[in-house]
């Protein structure tokens, strides 16, 4: 049989659903005419330039996504073919091609790259694309939070490519270890600005994990439970959640290294008394979980390409996500395993190192159940599967040379060596193989027409060629040291095989871009589902799918998806399922006649009824951005709290400024923007049912600043231990200041309290009362502290002094640039009283205290470790 | 579960099981077994995949007719059979794993105890950007290159006058991380005279690639005598081909300078 079904029948008349010989039970919920102009009154075409700027969809965004990390790829790849052509040979001195310094920023810079800006973001615009359609949501829950996401990414590699052009990139490693990350021996700006961006990436990262994991809890169809999930988004929810707790302890490391570049603190410095240590256990607790935060939307591809295309069911899939649950949670506790030859004693080796078995063997589990699911099955060899399987292959070679590691005798000669360049890129490249195989997978329903198979296959086959030649001659010769390219000249064949599988891989895509770019649009236009044995939702709208997904409501109460319409159900008070041929059919025969009544019957009532329809579009998000990306590029070149002199600072500073009045502009324009997000109504949401979205979407922010603190609190903790507990005075030799400033916040508290009691009792005056006090003392917490810290400051104690007193104004810093954001926050929500807003719904009152709340309670461990012990 | 090993290790050591010897016998017989059976596993597991995707091709005479219940569009996701030997595998690839990991932890117990302070001599390796230095027990210094007697354990102490460095001889399998503000240890044994290289292994800038030590074996006798001829505050400086000769200079390798002028 073909898996694609050329016929598609022109918009507006039914269509049959999928032309798959098994057909289904399902109804396709998508038949309007044209879904770019269903909600189009002000919304641009997918041809507009505009649009692309505006929009929040789901599925728009997960386009750019997709494109920009695939330009990202194309970077890296460059940087990797500058790296290889250098090893092509053992260079003496007077023989390099690349200048030391070059070479080491082309390292760090290559790492970097394809770590952050593509592997995570290519997965995420499937991720974007696909779980809100598997979930059987219109969209996610914070439609215009999402493209803020996707702008900030985008702004933070362009910073990053600027930072190329500052004098140089950062040329530490994509490690970035200590002190080697500090202007003492990377004094270029671009470095600088590199770990800003990352700083941006960062916060990109923090904003679509709590828009996911909203979504994901709180958004999923009746009768999807999360045991129900799809396995993509199964893999995705679990990404999520180790992304929110790992990057926000990289954003505490990256905070503190941002502060010693630019602000002069000294944690990371060389006489700091543990800072290289602190940076590796800070790069590590965030490093480890990563590298499954990568590679867990690849599995969960590789999971459900092989159901489709092998016509089987995953084998054991309860324990395939178990295994996946455990792999998530184990993750945070292996991270030392990275430091076998620091000073860690003989004991936490060995716990690491059971750590590290421990977590090594649920993949074994899932490797297992993927090679099962094929036995009876009926494999179709088409190009998502090659990959898939390549994939697959490549992971266990992966995951062999990776046990090898984990014995820590072994790992001793290892270290540093090609042995571990050679395994993870076995590893994380494996995983691209099999989000490349996604992206052949979702092509036809992204773009509605099919790509070209043959050529397809020619990729894949030069890919995986290209890809064994790069990467197996390096475990032959992994005796070469990392990032070194003067190495013993008798491994030179082996690099020079390496060095031509690597122009094998790099060009190989230049067939994927061909045919995907040729295909897109003149391919042959699929239906809903060109897959046979497809199961996930997507495959049961039109490709590509309407702007708000499907036409009914998705429900999966009867035991398999079907839709309900929203005016059957007003106008009978009960929802009936669409699907006519009766839950009974579990593998049905071909749905076509409950298909077009139900079809015939639909009429647009939903916007007569709802007044206010989802809106898509909104310019904030990318306004925003901009203003970060001013911002950080303005700071770059500080150092010790000092703009350079001359031109060149004032346009730096001036750059600054111009980006805070942005950001600040947008961010008020964006809370006055009336933007309405997708409505849900009922559907699963454990654990978070009766709450709303907001209040988990804060919760879950809260979660990862616990984190981040965290970070803060175990470097301050870790540095005292090393300088010795005793013998560490806290700065401020008068705890009075502090202990005034605790009284004040536990007050705020209380009025915050207040003003939400006053705006459920619809009581204006005492809101807008509350809310102002709430604000005086706040002012009042940061004028005191001001006194304090110009106090210190003639004493001649500041940021830079010594590890002590870095650490003491860098932490309560980020407390006080917290107590600032509340500030404003509270500033706009007295404003908006004042003219009678909150009277009728109080939730952003209730959410803007419990970060307040929030920001007190850190503050009552703050004094005790700062003021105090 | 680590000091019951310890308490029985001399029946485990004493069997020949365990490798035990200088770093070289360690790793190489560590890393055969390893290699043996990785490549072992791999080529079963590889081949069990390869032969059951031909096997199972779409329309193939064994494309599994039997099973009827195939996937449909809109179910609910749940698992096919097979549980067992599921399980059955899991636990098979658990037990390699852990028996072959936990057979080199005893290994590790017996790296990590290292030798005895009495027939071991202890130098004081010092990573800087971009070379190292040696300190012998009498004070004497060297810049560039290691000299060590043959057939006796050395003790590294190492640590970094910079940033991160990871001191390593390649060919006596010998590697730690050179930190600074920390000391890391590891030792190790030559067998055979002759002139090894010690590189570095951590980025640590612009002269990393030609950040390298000669490491001179020598026979015990001779180095005894050149051992004689230091004394407390001597040093001496060898240029090795690459390294040290870099136009990158910090502030601290103008200290270095200093140090080691004075």
């Amino acid at each position: 049989m073909s898996d694609t079904n050329p016929e598609r029948t022109g918009g507006g008349s039914e269509r049959t659903d999928g032309g798959t010989e098994v057909g289904s039970e399902v109804v396709s919920g998508g038949h309007t005419d044209d879904h770019d102009h269903d909600h189009g009154h002000d919304f641009p075409g997918t041809g507009s330039i505009k649009r692309w700027f505006v929009t929040t969809n789901h599925k728009d965004v997960g386009i750019l996504y997709i494109v920009t990390s695939l330009f990202f790829l194309v970077l890296g790849g460059v940087l990797a073919w500058l790296m290889r052509i250098q090893l092509w040979a053992p260079r003496a001195p007077t023989e390099t091609i690349l200048a030391p310094v070059a070479y080491n920023q082309a390292v760090s810079a290559h790492g970097l790259l394809m770590v952050f800006w593509f592997l995570s973001p290519f997965a995420f615009g499937f991720a974007n694309y696909v779980v809100p359609l598997q979930l059987g949501a219109k969209d996610l829950a914070f439609p215009r939070l999402n493209a803020l996401s996707y702008w900030l990414y985008l702004f933070s590699g362009i910073l990053f490519g600027v930072s190329f052009f500052q004098g140089g990139t950062f040329s530490g490693g994509w490690t970035m270890y200590a002190p080697l990350n500090v202007p003492t021996f990377t004094p270029d700006v671009g470095a600088s600005t590199a770990v800003l961006a990352l700083v941006l990436f960062v916060a990109s990262v923090t904003v679509s994990s709590v828009n996911f994991l909203t979504t994901m809890h709180r958004m999923r169809a009746e009768g999807l439970t999360l045991r129900n999930m799809p396995l993509f988004s199964w893999t995705i929810l679990l990404t999520v959640w180790m992304m929110l707790f790992a990057f926000a302890a990289l954003l505490a490391a990256l905070m503190v290294l941002s502060a010693d570049r630019l602000l002069g603190t000294t944690y990371f410095a060389m006489e700091s008394p543990a800072g290289a240590l602190l940076w590796t256990h800070l790069f590590w607790f965030f490093g480890h979980p990563e590298v499954y935060i990568v590679f867990f939307p690849a599995l969960g591809v590789m999971a459900e390409v092989f159901q489709t295309f092998t016509g089987r069911r995953i084998v054991g899939r309860k324990w395939f996500i178990i295994a996946m649950v455990l792999v998530a949670i184990q993750s945070f506790v292996v991270w030392m395993h990275h430091m076998f030859l620091t000073s860690i004693n003989l004991q936490v080796k060995t716990l690491f190192m059971i750590t590290t078995i421990g977590i090594s063997l649920p993949f074994d589990l899932m490797v297992f159940a993927l090679i099962y699911t094929m036995l009876k099955g009926k494999i179709r060899f088409t190009t998502p599967f090659l990959f898939v399987f390549g994939a697959l292959l490549l992971f266990i070679i992966g995951g062999i040379t990776g046990v090898f590691l984990g014995a820590v005798v072994l790992d001793y000669e290892f270290r540093g060596t090609y042995w571990v360049v050679a395994h993870f890129h076995y590893v994380m490249v494996g995983g691209v193989t099999a989000l490349v195989g996604g992206l052949y997978y979702w092509f036809p329903k992204i773009t509605g027409r099919m790509y070209d198979e043959f050529l397809g296959k020619v990729h894949f086959a030069a890919y995986f060629v290209g890809f064994n030649l790069l990467y197996f001659p390096l475990f032959v010769a992994w005796e070469t040291p990392r990032r070194v390219f003067d190495y013993a000249p008798e491994l030179a064949p082996w690099h020079q095989l390496a060095t031509i599988g690597g122009f094998v891989l790099g060009l190989s895509f230049l067939i994927m871009f061909y045919n995907l770019f040729k295909s897109a649009f003149t391919g042959d236009p699929v239906s809903d589902n060109p897959w046979e044995y497809a199961t996930t939702a997507e495959w049961a709208v039109s490709s590509p799918p309407p702007l708000e997904n499907f036409e009914g409501t998705p429900t999966y109460r009867d035991g398999h998806l079907s839709f309900i319409l929203d005016r059957e159900s007003d106008a009978t008070g009960g929802a009936t399922a669409a699907d006519g041929s009766g839950g009974a059919t579990a593998d049905g025969g071909v749905a076509t006649s409950p298909h077009t009544a139900v079809t015939t019957e639909y009429e647009p009532t939903v916007e007569a009824t709802e007044v206010e329809g989802p809106s898509h579009a909104s310019i904030w998000p990318f306004v925003l951005s901009l203003g970060a990306f001013l911002i950080l590029l303005g700071i770059s070149p500080l150092q010790d709290t000092a703009f350079p002199e001359g031109m060149m600072g004032a346009a730096y500073a001036t750059t600054a400024v111009a980006g805070f009045g942005v950001t600040l502009g947008s961010l008020i324009a964006m809370g006055l923007e009336p933007f309405h997000g997708p409505v849900f109504d009922e559907g699963e949401a454990w654990p978070f049912s009766g709450i709303d979205n907001g209040k988990v979407g804060m919760w879950i922010f809260l979660a990862s600043d616990v984190v981040l603190f965290g970070g803060f609190l175990g470097a301050y903790i870790f540095t005292r231990f090393a300088f010795g507990w005793t013998g560490w005075q806290p700065v401020p030799d008068d705890p009075i200041p502090g202990l005034v400033n605790t009284y004040i916040l536990l007050t705020s508290s209380f009025t915050v309290v207040l003003a939400l009691v006053a705006a459920e009792k619809k009581h204006k005056l005492g809101l807008v009362t509350s809310l102002g006090a709430t604000f005086v003392l706040g002012i009042g917490f940061l004028v005191n502290k001001a006194l304090e810290w110009q106090h210190l400051f003639h004493e001649g104690l500041w940021l830079s002094t010594n590890v002590r007193t870095s650490t003491f104004f860098l932490t309560t810093g980020l407390h006080a640039a917290h107590v600032i954001a509340g500030l404003i926050v509270a500033l706009y929500l007295t404003a908006r009283a004042w003219r009678g807003a909150y009277l009728e719904d109080s939730r952003s009152v209730e959410y803007f205290g419990l970060y307040w709340h929030f920001v007190d309670i850190v503050w009552l461990f703050l004094f005790p470790l700062f003021y105090i012990l | 579960m680590g000091t019951t090993l310890v308490g029985s290790s001399p029946l485990f050591l004493q069997s020949g099981l365990v490798p035990r010897g200088s770093r070289i016998i360690v790793f190489e017989s560590i890393f055969e077994v390893f290699l043996l059976l990785g490549t072992l596993v791999g080529v079963v597991v590889i081949g069990y995949m390869l032969y059951n995707a031909y096997k199972y091709r779409s329309g193939a005479a064994k494309e599994g007719k039997e099973v009827e219940d195939r996937p449909v569009l809109g179910e609910l996701p749940t698992g096919s059979g097979g549980g067992r030997k599921l399980a059955t595998s899991f636990f098979m690839s658990m037990i390699i794993v852990v028996s072959l990991i936990s057979w080199t932890y005893l290994t590790l117990l017996y790296v990590e105890e290292g030798p005895s302070a009495d027939d071991s001599l202890d130098i004081e390796a010092e990573g800087y950007q971009f070379g190292w230095r040696f300190t012998y027990p009498n004070g004497h210094t060297t810049d560039g290159v290691l000299r060590i007697p043959a057939e006796q354990p050395v003790r590294l102490q190492v640590t970094s006058a910079d940033v991160f460095h990871n001191f390593g001889i390649p060919e006596l399998r010998v590697k730690t991380d050179a930190i600074p503000g920390q000391e890391t240890e590891t030792w190790f044994v030559a067998n055979e005279t002759g002139t090894y290289t010690a590189q570095c292994y951590e980025l640590c800038g612009a002269g990393h690639s030609y950040m390298s030590a000669e490491v001179i074996v020598m026979p015990p006798d001779e180095y005894e005598e050149w051992y004689e001829s230091t004394g407390n505050g001597s040093s001496e400086r060898v240029s090795t081909e690459n390294g040290s000769s870099e136009s990158v200079s910090t502030e601290n390798e103008s200290a270095a300078v200093e140090a080691r002028a004075a």
